[in-house]
Parts: structure tokens; sequence; C-alpha cells
């Protein structure tokens, strides 16, 4: 995959350019930041607003990008700085205080410690909409982490870029969040006896 | 690549290999027992990640050969990455019909 580029160098596109780059190159990941911003925000309009924003700045922007490179990784940042800079401010959910988001907030190094022994056969037995489910309740800088690594397939040195975070913090923090998803898992198999253990 | 970009990597690179040389020794008593599991299912999922360096790679792999506790811990890890990878990559919300032409729209607007 191509590089997200560390200093833009501005481009020089004709109009019939600028469409082309905006429908071969960025088009195609429609798909993919729609569900990105719908496990960002919970909310089908929301996803669609943060989605529809995004693209209308990368077209504004699109002198910043440079042909072939990497678009999916361009647009994610945008939509996750449009996420932090206004549809967080402007949630339709008022805001609620998650005092574990907060702990580990201010306890990075303290968040998600300890290994959770979840047992394969627990998870084997979960359906997608319960893992999704256990996900959604991560608080939403671990759970990015995940869907840009395991859902998306971003490379830690893409997810750096993205998220502007150096690249060992995005090594611990995925590793604090799916040890944090897999705790949610145990306990909810426990819940639904799942998990005899 | 950029130079720039070059020069990121390999420095990620390196602080990922002396990370990964400490974090590795952390996981092993004297007698070379794995004592350490959180530790060492960190350095299995940057492996997993594809992210670790043919050095710290080397390293891993010479001790799953010589270590049944590590290997058995190390197939663990694997599968319950992948099953819930899996899982969740199934459960893909469906974008509105509208959207790719609502956006067209917006941006000929």
């Amino acid at each position: 995959m191509a590089e997200i580029r560390e200093e833009a160098v501005r481009q020089h596109y004709t109009e019939q350019e600028k469409a082309s780059v905006f429908d071969k190159e960025l088009m195609p990941h429609v798909n993919s930041m729609y569900n990105f911003a719908y496990r960002l925000a919970f909310d089908e309009d929301d996803a669609k607003d943060l989605v529809q924003d995004t693209y209308l700045k990368a077209f504004r922007f699109i002198n910043s990008f440079e042909r072939g490179t990497n678009a999916k990784a361009w647009l994610f940042r945008i939509l996750k700085n449009s996420f932090i800079n206004e549809y967080r401010k402007k949630s339709k959910q008022p805001a609620k205080v998650d005092y574990n988001e907060v702990a580990s907030y201010y306890n990075p190094d303290d968040a998600g410690e300890g290994m959770t022994d979840l047992p394969l056969e627990t998870v084997q037995h979960m359906i997608g909409d319960e893992i999704t489910g256990a996900l959604n309740a991560l608080p939403v800088d671990f759970r990015t982490v995940i869907i840009l690594g395991d859902l998306e397939g971003f490379t830690y040195e893409e997810m750096a870029k993205i998220l502007d975070i150096p690249i060992g913090t995005v090594r611990s923090r995925l590793h604090r969040a799916r040890n944090m998803l897999r705790e949610r898992l145990l306990s909810y198999a426990k819940e639904m006896g799942y998990d005899k253990n | 690549m950029t130079k720039t970009n070059l020069e990121f990597k390999y420095k990620a690179m390196s602080e990922f290999s002396e990370w990964f040389e400490q974090t590795f020794k952390d996981c092993y008593c004297e007698e070379g027992h794995l004592i350490d599991q959180d530790r060492f299912s960190e350095i299995a999922q940057l492996v997993l990640d594809n992210e670790a360096d043919e050095e710290s790679l080397a390293l891993f792999e010479e001790k799953l050969r010589n270590c049944v506790q590590t290997s058995g811990r190390f197939e663990k890890e694997k599968n319950l990455l992948k099953c819930i990878k899996n899982k969740l990559n199934k459960f893909r919300q469906d974008i509105p019909g509208d959207l790719a032409n609502a956006i067209r729209n917006s941006i000929s607007a």
C-alpha cells in the first residue's frame, strides 16, 4: 500500500483530473468509511453526515493528495479528525461519564492491564453481533485501534499517522484494546452461561 | 517510498526491535520457562500483525521450535485473534443506497 505522506506536496490538478482522482481513488472507499463512521457515531444519520463531510473536505483539499498514494488512510485521517472536532461535540447523546474511560485516559499504562484467559471455544460459540456489541462498548480510543487494525487492515505505521500518535503507542493501545475486548467477551459469556469456568 | 517515510519506517522498526528483545527476555525465567503470559501475548500479537522485524522474528521462531509451552500459547493467541477478527468482519453495516450519489451531488453543487 502506498504511504501517507508526511508533508503534502501540493498538486495542480485540472478540473477533469480532480474528478477522476475523486472517482477512482477516493470513492471506492466509501463502504469502509461508512462502517468506520457508524462504529464511531452509532447513528446512521450522523455516520452519513460524517462521511459526506469527509468527502467534501477531501474534494476541497484534493490538491494536497498525491495520486497513487494511500487514499484510504488519508480519508480515514480526515474522518477521525472531523469526528473528534465536530461530531463528538454535537452528539445527539448527552455526554456520559464512563469512569473506566476516564481512568484509562489518565492512566494509560494501567488500562486493560493483565491477561484475560478467554477460551477459544467461548468465542466460537458467539455470533458476530455479540462480538460487535462488546467492541462498541469499549472507550472510543481503544475501539478505534481495533477497527483500524483488525477490521480495516491498516499497518501500525498507518494507524500512527491516522491517529497522530507514536507507533509504540499504537502497539500498546492495540494490545490493551484486545485485552479489554476479551474481558468483555468473557464476562458476557459468563452472564449468558456460555463459559462454565 | 519517500526518504522521510523510509526514515520513519526504520526508526519504528528499530524501536520495536529493542522493545521486542527486552520484552521477550522478560517473558521467561532463567530456566527458559514462560512466566509472563501478558507480555508474551503482546509480542505474539506483534508477530501476528506482521510488525516484527527479521531479527525479532528469528528469535521468536527459534523459541517456538524449542518450547512446547510457547508454541501452545502462540497457537492459542493466533486462533483467538483470527476467530474474533472473522466474526467482527462478518458483521458490517450496510451502506445507505443513496450515500454515494449524495456525495457526488454535493461535490458537483
